[in-house]
């Protein structure tokens, strides 16, 4: 962090999305993806 | 001070340049990532070719290792910082996705069964803290973040605190330092322990869970060990995390009674506001697995994408950690925050060795 500064942080006020709603809402529209076939197979 | 951890703001800038400026960073995160799953797949087959003794080491902690060596040597250049800072999205999006893998029942079941023991967990955690930060003399506001961080959930609390009892930035720098580090030595010493003590994977997912304060390290922890560890441990944060606003709503009132913080209004208001909402999306996923909205092989698919998500958190949690930046904290926060870590991984140990044998895990 430090010189890097990185700890994601501050008391300030957010408009729009969170950084949870986004993460929420990209993984629901992966999973409706995966559900209406887009995605069939993810490898791993 | 300043300069050890910048805290950064959001600023209102242009949507799309903001996404332009995260793609380096999550190209590396993705780099770092799967070159840990190459030199698991590799590194073993090489090893074993030469006829070497070589211990099998999981893409988990290459992605670790690799970040550490980056963050530590050269350090992350300034182009890459905005997208490796996006770890905890991919966190948070992987636990949504992680809920695929559980039915709602096995949810409701060990999240109540996890629950009982986060309660203890957390109350020994503040009571523990707070005596210490008073023995060592930190300042009362430093005290209550580190409590906050080492009962709940980390560095997440600990801002959420900040805001809540008006506290200054550079007690949450410090408390969110002692935090990190103690978080990072845990990557390491927590696997050795459960391997030492034969822990079965349920039990050592649960113990990485609840003594493990940052939600990142904790998935990391868990999936060191095993797999299945991987997913209570992150079962059990996600418990731990459930209840950020009950605790910080608490210190809220505490301060504001000392005339010290601004009183809360609407309290079902402020309990929304700071109740994380993946814990929402986690059990939205497992309730339309169980209701087999999802056939098995989407399962499948979803399962994997959540690895994909936690394996750029994984190499996050590598790149963010700088060993020097940290050590600038101040040894009295990192003291007590080491003592106060150690007794509550020790409590939660025996806790988690008691539920053990009464639930035959």
């Amino acid at each position: 962090m430090s010189e890097q500064g990185q700890v994601i942080a501050g008391p300030v006020k957010q408009r729009g999305f969170s950084i949870d709603a986004w993460a929420v809402l990209l993984a629901f529209v992966l999973a409706a993806l995966v559900r209406a076939g887009v995605f069939k197979h993810i490898p791993w | 001070m300043a300069s050890s951890i910048a805290i950064s703001q959001v600023r209102p800038v242009n949507p799309a340049l903001r996404f332009l400026k995260i793609v380096p960073g999550v190209l590396l995160l993705a780099a770092v990532g799967y070159a840990g799953k190459l030199l698991e797949a590799n590194v073993g087959k090489y090893a074993k070719a030469h006829h070497w003794t070589f211990p099998n080491i999981e893409y988990v902690l290459w992605a670790i290792l690799l970040g550490l060596v980056i963050s530590n040597t050269v350090g992350v250049p300034e182009i890459f910082r905005a997208g490796v800072a996006t770890y905890e999205f991919w966190l948070k999006a992987g636990i949504v996705l992680l809920g695929a893998r559980f039915l709602l029942g096995d949810v409701l079941k060990l999240g109540g069964t996890s629950l009982a023991l986060v309660g203890i967990e957390i109350t020994l955690a503040i009571a523990f803290m707070t005596f210490l930060g008073r023995l060592f003399g930190l300042k009362p506001k430093l005290t209550s973040l580190l409590a906050v961080g080492s009962a709940v959930c980390g560095v997440s609390a600990i801002i959420a605190t900040q805001g809540a009892i008006e506290a200054d930035e550079e007690d949450s720098s410090f408390a969110i330092a002692a935090i990190l580090a103690l978080g990072a030595l845990s990557l390491f010493t927590f696997p050795l322990i459960g391997h030492a003590l034969h822990l079965t994977d349920h039990a050592y997912g649960v113990w990485s869970g609840l003594a493990v304060d940052n939600t990142a390290e904790a998935a990391a922890a868990g999936a060191l060990y095993s797999d299945a560890a991987g997913k209570l441990a992150v079962l059990t944060k996600t418990t731990r995390n459930a209840l950020i606003g009950f605790v910080v709503l608490a210190y809220a009132f505490y301060w504001a009674s000392r005339g010290q913080a601004q009183a809360v209004g609407n309290k079902a208001k402020f309990l929304w506001q700071k109740f994380p909402k993946f814990v929402l999306g986690f059990l939205i996923i497992s309730t339309l697995a169980t209701a087999t909205f999802f056939s098995k092989e989407q399962i499948g698919a979803l399962a994997n994408l959540s690895r994909w998500a936690f394996l750029l958190t994984f190499a996050g949690v590598g790149l963010r950690t700088n060993f020097k930046a940290l050590s600038k904290q101040g040894l009295k926060p990192f003291a007590v925050g080491a003592i106060g870590e150690v007794v509550i991984a020790g409590f939660t140990l025996g806790l988690v060795l008691a539920a053990q044998r009464i639930f035959g895990w």
